[in-house]
């Protein structure tokens, strides 16, 4: 089912090296920056999982906050008001995203949305999650819950936060940027891009447009779910404003344009360039002035959809190319 | 019953305000197919222009808005020169992302120039109340009522008989017959795009009085608009008013009816709904 070049880039000596010297980062930097790679992390494997949907499909989910916050809050709640393991909550909240995430995807395909449509429609879920959240006091309501302290016991999912909490990011980012890469090279990865390309056409030459959907909209949901659930016990504290609000997805589509959309490592690279920029402007300048590093961030933004609408990846891509010939050839 | 009435009449009067802010994006939709997530953003630069001069020259918003209306005018003929037009011919997305981008700027920037804390902006007529028998009206939001609709009328006669109005048309029909027949498309869409933005902060400055003001609230703008816009099938402008005033009208009953939480989910059940059902928007004939 998968081609070749899936287990070419698994069996790669790149990705194990890249992978082996980011693990002992940790040891080598000081826990502020551990901490901003840690949210950068997080960032990578949300952006990507939004990926499969907006990037491949071309569906712009502006949903994807719901599954971020049933993963978050859910698992947050069960374990505060019931005392349900986390590891429990995790598969809980995971399924639960799952089968919202198959229900947009009825929805869009029953109701033969347009683009817009579902881009509005989307929006519309996450606007209403979020005042259910915050309105909810299962879900904490408008104060958030706060999370038993992080002791490092891996059966409660507990990380020993900093270190601990950064390899488990690192696994996700990991995990989701080479779901990305396997599902491009899958039959599913084609059939997405022809149903975004073309979904009339890919519907008369019997592309089952519902089944792909579907399937990549539970996959993408089941994938950012788990990153929201391992992502509030790393912030001990389910904020509602963070976890369940429509901006956060808007973060992350920006990310993924930024990058580079539909392609494997574009969310990725958009991620590790903007979340630590936007991080390190809020180190610096946050305290001087409020709202200026979002100020800089959003003019960084403009600046580069403007300068390449098509993402960063390919201009990276570009340069390397003139810079180094010899690796285009494989 | 007095509830019902007083809840009908509130959600109208309120509801047109809507219609008039959607009015700007339908009109820009239509001629440049752009959808301004920056929308209530720009709403937002509009309210805080105004209390500014009120804190620095004690106007009244309404005075303001003689000021904030050429000014933002301009700043949209700006935006579209600069900003948007370059991305004419990319994909839809590309151009939400850049109005997002843009929306973080401007919230940020008024962040950076106002502080965080809830703002208010005076104005004379904020506390006189107008009572007809069983309803009580506040004079700010009949003000907004009838200047919403004297503006929404002046709209559609300036697109049915004036020359710019007839370009306007002829771009959202056709934009490539256009400019076959010698319509300046580019000219007529830098405008267009400029007159959405002023007639926002016609907008601001009529829902100002008696609103406390935050620089975050842009988004909540952005997607009341939108919603208004759907419902009144994008580009059909009776339509657009029209959903001004059912998203007014269940605002209000939710408010007053049901409870806290559920009464804020009202409006997106409905358009939700009406999204499925109704893709064309509520009027019966498609534009």
């Amino acid at each position: 089912m998968i081609r070749e070049d899936f287990y070419r880039t698994l069996r790669s000596p790149w990705l194990w090296t890249i992978l082996a010297l980011s693990a002992v980062l940790p040891f080598m930097l000081s826990s502020y920056h551990v901490h901003i790679l840690t949210i950068a992390l997080v960032y990578v494997a949300l952006a990507s999982a939004w990926n499969i949907v907006g990037g491949m499909g071309g569906q712009i989910s502006l949903a994807h906050s719901l599954f971020i916050g049933t993963g978050a809050m859910l698992s947050a709640a069960l374990l505060v008001k019931f005392g349900v393991n986390m590891w429990a909550g995790l598969v809980i909240a995971a399924a639960t995203a799952g089968m919202l995430g198959a229900i947009i995807a009825w929805i869009d395909f029953r109701f033969q949305l347009g683009h817009l449509s579902f881009v509005l429609i989307t929006l519309a879920f996450a606007e209403m999650a979020a005042i259910v959240v915050e309105g909810w006091d299962f879900l904490g309501g408008a104060s958030g819950l706060l999370l038993p302290r992080d002791t490092g016991d891996v059966l409660a999912f507990q990380f020993g936060g900093g270190r601990g909490a950064f390899w488990v990011m690192l696994g996700l980012a990991a995990l989701t940027v080479l779901v990305n890469v396997a599902i491009l090279n899958t039959p599913l990865g084609y059939y997405l891009r022809t149903i975004r390309d073309n979904e009339k056409a890919a519907q008369a030459i019997g592309v089952n447009v519902l089944r792909h959907k579907t399937i990549a909209m539970i996959i993408s949901a089941v994938l950012t779910s788990i990153v929201g659930t391992a992502y509030v016990r790393y912030l001990t504290f389910a904020d509602p404003y963070l976890l369940a609000s429509p901006v956060i997805t808007i973060e992350i589509v920006l990310f993924a344009t930024v990058g580079g959309l539909g392609r494997a490592y574009g969310p990725a690279l958009g991620a590790l360039l903007l979340v630590p920029l936007g991080e390190v402007l809020r180190g610096k300048l946050g305290g001087v002035v409020p709202g200026l590093h979002y100020f800089i961030y959003g003019i960084v933004v403009i600046v580069v959809i403007l300068a390449t609408p098509s993402g960063l990846l390919p201009l990276f891509e570009r340069l390397l190319t003139r810079c180094i010939p010899k690796l285009t050839k494989t | 019953m007095s509830e019902l009435w007083q809840a009908l009449a509130q959600g109208i009067l309120i509801g047109s305000t809507y219609g008039l802010l959607a009015l700007g994006m339908g009109l820009v939709y239509g001629v440049s197919g752009i959808v301004n997530f920056a929308h209530g953003d720009f709403i937002s630069l509009a309210m805080f222009m105004c209390l500014a001069l009120f804190s620095a020259f004690a106007l009244d918003p309404y005075v303001s808005a003689l000021i904030t209306v050429p000014v933002m005018t301009a700043i949209g003929a700006l935006v579209y020169r600069f900003l948007l037009k370059p991305m004419v011919g990319y994909q839809f997305l590309m151009v939400v992302q850049l109005t997002l981008g843009l929306s973080l700027v401007l919230q940020n920037g008024i962040l950076m120039v106002f502080g965080g804390q809830p703002a208010r902006t005076p104005s004379v007529v904020e506390s006189k109340l107008i009572i007809l028998g069983d309803v009580v009206l506040r004079l700010p939001h009949l003000i907004a009522f009838i200047v919403a609709f004297a503006m929404a009328i002046g709209l559609f006669v300036m697109l049915r008989s004036t020359d710019f109005g007839r370009s306007i048309r002829a771009v959202h029909q056709n934009a490539r017959a256009a400019a076959l027949m010698g319509v300046d498309v580019g000219r007529v869409q830098v405008l267009t795009f400029a007159i959405g933005i002023g007639i926002l902060a016609v907008a601001a400055a009529l829902l100002l009085p008696g609103t406390p003001i935050q620089p975050t609230q842009g988004l909540q703008y952005t997607v009341i608009t939108l919603l208004v816009v759907v419902l009144g099938g994008m580009t059909n402008f009776v339509g657009i008013m029209l959903g001004g005033l059912v998203i007014g009208i269940s605002e209000a009953f939710g408010t007053i009816y049901v409870s806290d939480t559920l009464g804020r989910l009202v409006p997106y059940v409905i358009f939700v709904l009406i999204m499925l059902f109704r893709p064309q928007g509520l009027t019966w004939r498609a534009s």
